[in-house]
């Protein structure tokens, strides 16, 4: 069976249905409404040392009706078993507007095109197709590996997949379906001794790295030797010596630079964000509507583009959650901001170009601004050959630990490697690795940028209630000069 | 449709009931969690995003020769096979093992049903929270800012069956309400969360005072780097409080030895500290067990500043996170409150931190954390509140700063815990010595 003909909402025609009853209930009576029926299944199989082994598969089938009634929103939300669930939701979306109405400023939309389609995500092998054991051989020989120095204390790896339909149906006439199918693995260590806990991980500090593939994605990732090597890194890192204070030039590898990215460019970008929706809870941004087009933000090295139509990443898609189709974007163009990650209610109220970036969690939270494929453009040469550019300095990789304001402005990080860079070498491994700056004056200090694009995918939290975010980014190593370090 | 269980009762516990008594596994237990919430959020002048979510699902852990595995459906026509996938998981890893699993059975036969409900929660529906919404709108704009926040109910249902012969269902209500209030230079905050809308503590004069300290914040400056003696705000301390699992409360770090709870009587706060993990306390989100239908016990974190017990399975905190390892997790944490009313008024020289924002973990061992701190922080001079201060970074220990506090304030406030299902921190404000702001 094709991996792509699983599920109950797999039939055009069983979706159609459920979209045209919810927005029927409420033909007539709206500016505009839309609909997202979504079908997910999620594969989650985790080993930990001293643990039996966990598995879960999780299912849910929903749907999310969003209206737009004299201007005001209403969402509702709720488990789909048949038809009128669909009305339900509907109907509740309207009536949450309507009592919204005389307190709210409104919302006007421009008129919508029409978007219709189908997307696919182009996998090799279906992770739901590959056998127990070949999925628990795989864990356990990694678990094995980690846990060969005796100071590991804790170490877990694990595998994910997840495999879901989006439809999509709007009062413009839109009609969409997209079958998205994802692959993660995850390593993560502990080693204590010497006074000390450090931690490793592979190949993404954060939840581990999933990407839109198959099962094809796990077995590229060399899982049982990077298993082994985090573990006597981690070992290593206990007996390393700490990483020094003061201001340094820095080479930060593709993983620490994709969170750099999330966290100050990805967030600082979010249209609804710059207009203040998410001042109560997730924060504003430094930057403004009026900054758009003119706001220096990094050097002439910095251009970060986001581009969803880029296959294979977890933020890659043909429509957002809104049916705007995909579009590559120039978000920062040699330093200088150009765009910003938008919806269709934040791109009316700013009068800024629709960049279809309303992304939601599933069938049950509204579509919000989240980063889509959000990457760092390449530019030239090695790691080895930025680290010889570098000189004296260090080279720092893999997060460990992450705060920034509310504005994206004053951030701090830490990571769980460094290591000395003399003449252009690598040399001694350094632990507790911290930096800290204020965001342009961070990428303004951005000298060069490798050519080593790796790309990780990642979950984000934003909204409220809180719903996660799912989205990429891409980041070579980057040399940046004058840096604080040793801040934590 | 009204306000209710989004599933129920009696449906609920029959379905559960059935689902255990059709499984072929050596033992299985069925949870039930469903929440219906309706969010008004509002920002900009308007109510942007009014929300109605219902959502559900049904979770069945089932155990073949000691091997565990789960399956989750939103669909309640789909539970039969969610008991039969999750068992045939389960037999398949039995199979790919090496000998028999050590999955842990609670031996619960418990059979209950607990309504946590308040009437005038109920009563919080649309109109009534899109009027708070636009009074607090209106009272911002009349003093020239603007705010934004949400104010929601919800009902919480959880029941769990096993085959052990528990049959367990708690249904119950759900207010919270936040309010930020700015103008681009000055801002103030304020949270809450409670089973009850009353207890919520969103009046007229919380809007009002949450105006009038964003207004007080106008013009404020930047803060010197340096060591202050400081008031924190329950938010604040709520979000220190929230560290205390992933240093070691939290029963899986203790069985791989690691963090502060592998000590226990030792002293890491002061006499003043007392920290549990309370589900039966009336702040927060109280709820009587866990998603294995085990009884919530009271887990003493923190008793007059000595390390008290990590939670666990066996106590009640079982937990499914969203995209890591099942682990127990400290859900209900509540720091008992003191006395004082006034804790800037024994403070000649220091600060006073509303709360703090995207706080993490730098350093386990050392109980350090990075963050910064955000909305209405003010110098306190001569033991009152003086110029507004900007927002901070700071590099601090948590325990470090605990071994300080000499005093305690009487209010308390909770706060949700991020990920963590009916997850909450409640707090009092604290005073606290030789906190840190800027890098080391």
């Amino acid at each position: 069976m094709s991996p792509h003909g699983w599920g109950a909402l797999a039939d055009d025609a069983t979706a159609a249905a459920l979209v045209e009853a919810a927005l029927d209930a409420v033909d007539g009576r709206v500016e505009h409404a839309d609909v997202r029926l979504v079908e997910a299944e999620e594969l989650r199989v985790y080993r930990q040392r001293g643990a039996d082994v966990d598995e879960r598969v999780e299912h849910t089938l929903g749907i999310g009706v969003r209206v737009l009634v004299d201007g005001v929103w209403g969402f509702a939300a709720r488990p789909l078993a048949d038809s009128a669930d669909a009305v339900t939701a509907a109907r509740r979306a309207h009536a949450l507007a309507v009592a919204a109405r005389g307190a709210s400023e409104p919302v006007r939309l421009p008129e919508l095109e029409v978007h219709s389609g189908r997307y696919e995500t182009v996998v090799e092998q279906d992770p739901f197709a590959v056998a127990e054991h070949t999925r628990q051989a795989l864990l356990s020989e990694a678990l094995d590996a980690a846990c060969v120095p005796r100071e590991v204390v804790s170490a877990q790896v694990g595998v994910n997949a997840k495999r879901q339909h989006r439809h999509f149906g709007n009062s413009a006439g839109s009609r969409q379906h997209q079958h998205f199918l994802e692959t993660g693995v995850l390593v993560l260590v502990l080693a204590a001794g010497h006074g000390d806990v450090q931690r490793r991980s592979y190949p993404n500090s954060f939840h581990g790295d999933t990407a839109a593939a198959g099962w094809e994605f796990a077995l590229g990732r060399d899982l049982v030797a990077n298993a082994a090597r985090v573990g006597e890194e981690a070992v290593a890192l206990l007996t390393a010596p700490v990483a020094p204070s003061g201001t340094a030039d820095v080479v930060l590898g593709g993983q620490q630079m994709s969170l750099q990215i999330h966290e100050s460019a990805g967030h600082a970008l979010e249209l609804d964000r710059i207009l203040g929706d998410e001042v109560n809870f997730a924060g504003t941004s430094f930057i403004g509507v009026g900054d758009v087009g003119s706001l220096r933000y990094g050097s002439p090295a910095v251009t970060i583009t986001s581009d969803p139509t880029v296959p294979g990443t977890r933020g890659s898609f043909a429509f957002d959650d809104e049916g705007t189709p995909a579009r590559r974007r120039t978000l920062v163009g040699g330093g200088i901001v150009r765009d910003t990650l938008s919806t269709l209610d934040s791109s009316a109220r700013a009068g800024l170009p629709l960049t279809g970036a309303a992304r939601s969690d599933g069938w049950g939270c509204t579509p919000v601004c989240f980063a889509t494929h959000v990457y760092l453009e390449p530019g030239t040469g090695t790691l080895d050959e930025l680290c010889d550019r570098l000189g004296e300095g260090f080279y720092a990789e893999d997060n460990r630990s992450w705060s920034i304001d509310e504005r994206r402005w004053d951030f701090q990080f830490g990571t769980e490697v460094a290591y000395e860079v003399r003449g252009g070498k690598r040399g001694r491994l350094l632990k507790n690795f911290s930096y800290g700056g204020t965001t342009p004056r961070f990428w303004g200090s951005v000298e060069a940028v490798a050519d080593d694009l790796r790309i990780f995918g990642y979950p984000c939290g934003k909204g409220e209630p809180k719903q996660w975010g799912f989205l990429s980014h891409g980041a070579p190593s980057t040399l940046v000069r004058g840096v604080r370090i040793g801040v934590a | 449709m009204g306000f209710a269980a989004p599933v129920d009762p009696a449906r609920a516990t029959e379905l559960l009931a059935a689902a255990v008594r059709g499984a072929a596994a050596d033992h299985v237990e069925v949870a039930l969690l469903a929440r219906a919430g309706e969010y008004t959020r509002f920002a900009g002048e308007r109510v942007h995003q009014p929300q109605d979510i219902t959502e559900q699902q049904v979770v069945v852990r089932a155990v073949v020769d000691g091997h565990a595995a789960r399956v989750a459906t939103s669909a309640l026509d789909r539970v039969p096979d969610a008991v039969r996938r999750a068992t045939a998981i389960a037999r398949d890893l039995g199979r790919s093992a090496r000998g028999p699993g050590s999955a842990w059975t609670p031996e619960n036969a418990i059979s209950d049903d607990h309504l946590l409900w308040h009437e005038d929660t109920a009563a919080f529906d649309a109109p009534a929270r899109v009027a708070i919404a636009a009074h607090a709108m209106a009272s911002a704009r009349q003093m020239g800012a603007t705010a934004a926040g949400m104010v929601g109910r919800a009902v919480t249902q959880l029941a769990v069956a096993s085959s052990t012969g528990a049959l367990r269902h708690v249904v119950a209500t759900e207010a919270t309400g936040s309010l930020t209030v700015g103008d681009g230079d000055g801002s103030a905050h304020w949270a809450n969360l409670h089973r009850s809308r009353d207890g919520l503590g969103l009046t007229p004069a919380t809007v009002a005072d949450v105006v009038a300290r964003a207004v007080r914040t106008r013009g404020r400056k930047p803060l010197l780097d340096g060591v202050y003696t400081v008031v924190l705000g329950p938010e604040a301390t709520g979000e220190l409080l929230g560290f205390l699992g992933v240093l070691g409360f939290d029963g899986g770090l203790a069985e791989a030895g690691v963090g502060v709870a592998t000590g226990p009587g030792r002293r890491v706060a002061s006499e003043l500290v007392t920290v549990a993990d309370d589900a039966s306390h009336p702040f927060g989100l109280p709820i009587p067990f866990d998603v294995s239908g085990t009884s919530k016990a009271v887990v003493p974190l923190l008793t007059a500043g000595l390390v008290g017990a990590a939670v666990g399975d066996r106590t009640g905190h079982a937990h499914v996170a969203r995209e890591s390892l099942p682990a127990p997790v400290a859900a209900n944490v509540v720091m008992a409150p003191g006395t004082d009313h006034d804790l800037v008024a024994g403070v000649a020289d220091g600060l006073y931190v509303e709360r703090f924002w995207y706080t993490r973990l730098v350093d386990r061992q050392a109980s350090t954390i990075t963050g910064v701190s955000r909305d209405a922080c003010f110098r306190i001079v001569d033991g009152t509140l003086a110029e507004p201060v900007r927002g901070a970074r700071f590099t601090q220990s948590v325990f470090d700063l605990l071994t300080t506090v000499d005093g305690v304030g009487a209010e308390l406030r909770a706060q949700p815990i991020m990920n963590v299902w009916n997850g909450s921190v409640t707090a009092p404000a604290i005073r606290a010595h030789g906190f840190r702001f800027g890098s080391r």
